[in-house]
């Protein structure tokens, strides 16, 4: 085990310092973009969690993203009096249970077979999203989500309309997501993950319920991809298809790898290029998507460490950012 | 009670034959081994009673349960471990690591969440004391895929015995080793396996009469002969149709 | 509701139609499945790129039966290039990264698509010689969807004829069933392998260029086939090509009929029916076990 160093503590704190900051220093509009950064961040890592930990490749991984988007939207919308943060939450679980349930048909699969029922299924959640107009809208979406009156706190209450405030609230939410999932990995729970990916014969002959184990990390998962899609919801004020659909599920395939699905942080590096990367590139050339799709062969055929590779050595073993184990 | 027992099992893998109806009795404390040609059906054996393939027809007791067609998960959760004839270990993980899996399943703690495992101060004690058993102490955190023949052998076996069954089955275990390296291998499963129930497949006959005390022969999917080694050693059938040949 | 009876009987024949086309594409699929284990999703984006490459020729030329030709050769060539340069290269990082490999290349090959034709449909008029309708049980049936059904028969046949007849397609056979010792008898094998995608990618590209007057060309054509395609290899059981063939008559005659009965499912009836055969029979309708 490596041990907590003052160094560590100071970069932490400085990290945090900034965050915590960020509304004060930066402009609305990149505000706005750490925003998406944050929300993604979350989306990249969960994703991570099958692919690195698990070896679950999954090209649908957007159904509890959308599923968490709509829920949330939904239930503001629809539920009178639904209560601001049980809507977050309902978004969460609906991308659990969506989860649970879609994982139990696909982890039973392997390899090739599993990433093919994951992308049929999300396109399944796409076309109800697209077709079941009374409740989701359908292509014209549901606006207008986030309460027009201050949400009270109990201490103090928080206009969630404030580009501040909703910086906040994802930065919170995500922290403690992303916390909760780097504490998991380090658990028998995550050892159990991690076996099954190493050698599924061998863990099953020890003991281990391969696809237990498997549904449990797509479920976590799911979840962690509900929390942000209904913070992206909230975010966006605004959910459509789009946010269910296989450019979704492309999008944050291109985060992970972009960053680098070697280790924890590789997806927030990730997250971070592909939006800044995606806002700069997009204002000089309309074809930015034929770019990114060039860049992501790139990346698969000689740059498996992702843009967190080009960290160096030194400073990689200091956080452990090198390797999943 | 016998602590396994087979009964008239058999198993076709899309209507190729490969068991006819074998019966075979363990019982406490027994130490015992199946031999056989090449082909005879003895890793088929294996493969059905740990839940690897769903006999075609039979029935396996283990401890009075049922385990017949259960999945291999549930098998080595009762107290039914093994070992495989290739080498099958986990890796990219460390030797350490390897025997931990084994520990941790052992004591339940496949998906438990509290606390991390560096707070597992028992697991890890109990996981280097296996190491120490099986002489790897030294190489704990070396990758299990870098470690040599010899030693990954010696991982598998002490994987098997970590999750301290009732019951092990070795496949094989000097597959692929010099004489040298065998009769270390052998020293090794006597030391660990010492008042444990044992299965063994194996095809060096040195191997297999220092360490059984009792024998099944195999051949072509039924069992030609069972009984003491000293039986077995004299027994015409065996002789004309296997220890002969083996024995050149 | 309800129907007459020539009119479920030109329903079923334009279910049969499509399930027609859709078999075409999968088929393909099925095959390089079979074969090298790879579940090639640009496959997808070969039938779309098919179809535009057969939309430039016909526009150039004004010869349909040109581009019938020249589309399956360009897609070949690029399938080609996709095996040796790409596909080859990742094989020794395993399955994962072959995936991945033909999904970026699904992706480019779809945004290369809308930069170079632009971002809407393109229709594909029918070739004067397949145009006009024959009369069907009292209503008009276009001459061009026979065609199709003649078409992917003919394919169909084909394909049987050289896995069955030819000694090119014993080795596929042979390849399929066991890759190691096949190259132990002197095959070639990676030159097998580069055939059978480059073939494999001919059969989307050639479907493709069918499809155009069809369903008309245009830049989400590639991702709706995918998705079919993938229900038909659930339905039909993995890398089987008669579980392909019945799974995708089933499909194109459920959408077929589905659309006429229950026109708010459409879309979804496909994923109903995958769901279905998951719960029932989970390896699909001709598949061993998984």
């Amino acid at each position: 085990m490596r041990r907590l160093t003052l160094l560590h503590i100071v970069v932490a704190v400085a990290i945090a310092a900034v965050l915590l900051a960020a509304p004060r220093i930066l402009t609305v509009v990149q505000v706005r973009m750490l925003t998406e950064i944050v929300y993604f961040s979350l989306f990249a890592v969960s994703f991570n969690l099958l692919f690195a930990y698990a070896g679950l490749l999954s090209f649908g991984h957007s159904a509890y993203f959308g599923l968490g988007a709509y829920v949330t939207a939904i239930s503001l919308k629809h539920v009178p009096g639904m209560p601001f943060f049980a809507a977050i939450l309902l978004g969460a679980i609906a991308g659990a249970v969506g989860g649970a349930i879609i994982g139990f048909f696909c982890v039973r699969r392997k390899g090739s077979y599993f990433a093919l029922l994951t992308l049929a299924f999300n396109q399944f959640l796409w076309a109800i999203a697209w077709k079941w107009r009374e409740i989701t809208g359908g292509d014209d979406g549901i606006g207008g989500i986030v309460p027009k009156k201050p949400v009270d706190l109990g201490i103090f209450s928080v206009d969630f309309t404030q580009v501040g405030s909703k910086y906040y609230l994802t930065l919170f939410l995500v922290t403690i997501c992303l916390a909760l999932g780097w504490y998991l990995i380090r658990t028998p729970f995550g050892n159990t993950v991690k076996a099954v990916k190493g050698n599924e014969e061998r863990a099953s002959f020890l003991g281990y319920d391969v696809n237990r184990s498997k549904l449990l990390i797509f479920t976590l998962a799911a979840f962690f991809a509900g929390v942000s899609g209904s913070l992206f919801a909230l975010f966006q004020d605004f959910v459509a298809p789009s946010a269910i659909s296989l450019g979704m599920s492309t999008e944050v395939l291109f985060m992970a790898f972009l960053g680098g699905t070697g280790s924890f942080f590789g997806p927030i590096l990730g997250a971070a290029i592909f939006v800044y990367f995606t806002d700069w590139i997009s204002s000089i050339t309309e074809r930015w998507e034929f770019i990114l799709g060039v860049l992501f062969i790139v990346l698969v055929l000689y740059f498996h460490q992702g843009f967190i590779g080009l960290v160096p050595a030194k400073l990689k073993s200091l956080f452990s950012l090198g390797n999943n184990r | 009670m016998p602590l396994l027992e087979v009964t008239n099992l058999s198993k076709d893998f899309s209507g190729l034959k490969v068991l006819f109806g074998i019966d075979l009795k363990l019982e406490q404390g027994e130490r015992h081994a199946i031999i056989g040609p090449n082909g005879a059906g003895k890793s088929t054996l294996f493969n059905v009673i740990t839940g690897k393939y769903a006999p075609s027809h039979g029935k396996i007791t283990f401890k009075r349960h049922d385990i017949t067609g259960l999945s291999p998960h549930k098998i080595a959760r009762l107290g039914l471990a093994r070992s495989f004839q290739v080498t099958n270990i986990f890796r990219a993980m460390t030797a350490f690591d390897n025997v931990r899996n084994a520990v941790l399943s052992r004591n339940g703690k496949r998906h438990s969440i509290f606390p991390t495992l560096g707070g597992m101060d028992s697991i890890a004690e109990q996981t280097e004391q296996i190491l120490n058993l099986i002489g790897l102490l030294d190489r704990k955190d070396e990758l299990a895929g870098e470690l040599a023949h010899g030693h990954q052998r010696a991982l598998e076996i002490g994987m098997t015995i970590a999750m301290d069954p009732e019951l092990i089955l070795l496949d094989e275990p000097t597959a692929g080793m010099s004489s040298t390296e065998s009769r270390e291998t052998v020293k090794l499963i006597e030391k660990v396996t010492e008042g444990k129930t044992l299965l063994i497949v194996e095809h060096d006959m040195d191997v297999v009469f220092s360490i059984a005390t009792r024998i099944t022969v195999i051949y072509y999917g039924r069992v030609l002969a069972s009984g003491s080694p000293e039986a077995i050693r004299n027994d015409q059938q065996v002789k004309d149709a296997y220890l002969g040949e083996e024995r050149e | 509701m309800e129907f007459a009876a020539s009119t479920i009987i030109i329903q079923a024949l334009h279910g049969l139609v499509y399930g027609m086309l859709l078999f075409l594409v999968a088929s393909g699929m099925t095959l390089v499945f079979g074969m090298m284990d790879i579940l090639n999703i640009a496959h997808a984006a070969f039938y779309m790129l098919g179809a535009y490459l057969g939309y430039t020729v016909l526009m150039a030329t004004g010869n349909f039966w040109l581009a019938l030709i020249v589309a399956p050769v360009g897609v070949a060539l690029l399938g080609a290039l996709v095996e040796r340069f790409f596909l080859r290269k990742v094989h020794k990082y395993g399955h994962a990264f072959e995936l991945l490999i033909t999904f970026g290349v699904f992706f480019v090959i779809t945004e290369a698509v809308k930069w170079i034709w632009g971002d809407f449909p393109r229709p594909v008029e029918v070739p004067a010689a397949l145009a006009g309708s024959v009369h069907l049980l009292g209503s008009q049936y276009p001459v061009y969807r026979f065609f199709i059904l003649i078409i992917s028969f003919a394919v169909l046949a084909g394909l049987l004829y050289v896995f069955l007849k030819t000694r090119i397609g014993i080795r596929i056979r042979a390849a399929v069933s066991d890759a190691q010792m096949v190259d132990a008898l002197g095959v070639n094998v990676p030159r097998l392998f580069l055939g059978v995608f480059s073939g494999g990618s001919a059969l989307a590209g050639l479907a493709g260029v069918v499809a155009g007057p069809f369903l008309s060309t245009y830049p989400g054509m590639g991702l709706d086939m995918l998705v079919d395609m993938f229900v038909v290899v659930v339905v039909g059981g993995f890398g089987s090509l008669p579980g392909a063939f019945v799974a995708s008559l089933m499909i194109g005659e459920l959408q077929s009929f589905g659309i006429l009965f229950i026109p708010r499912l459409a879309l979804v009836f496909q994923f109903l029916l995958m769901a279905v055969v998951l719960i029932i029979r989970p390896a699909g309708l001709f598949g061993e076990k998984v």
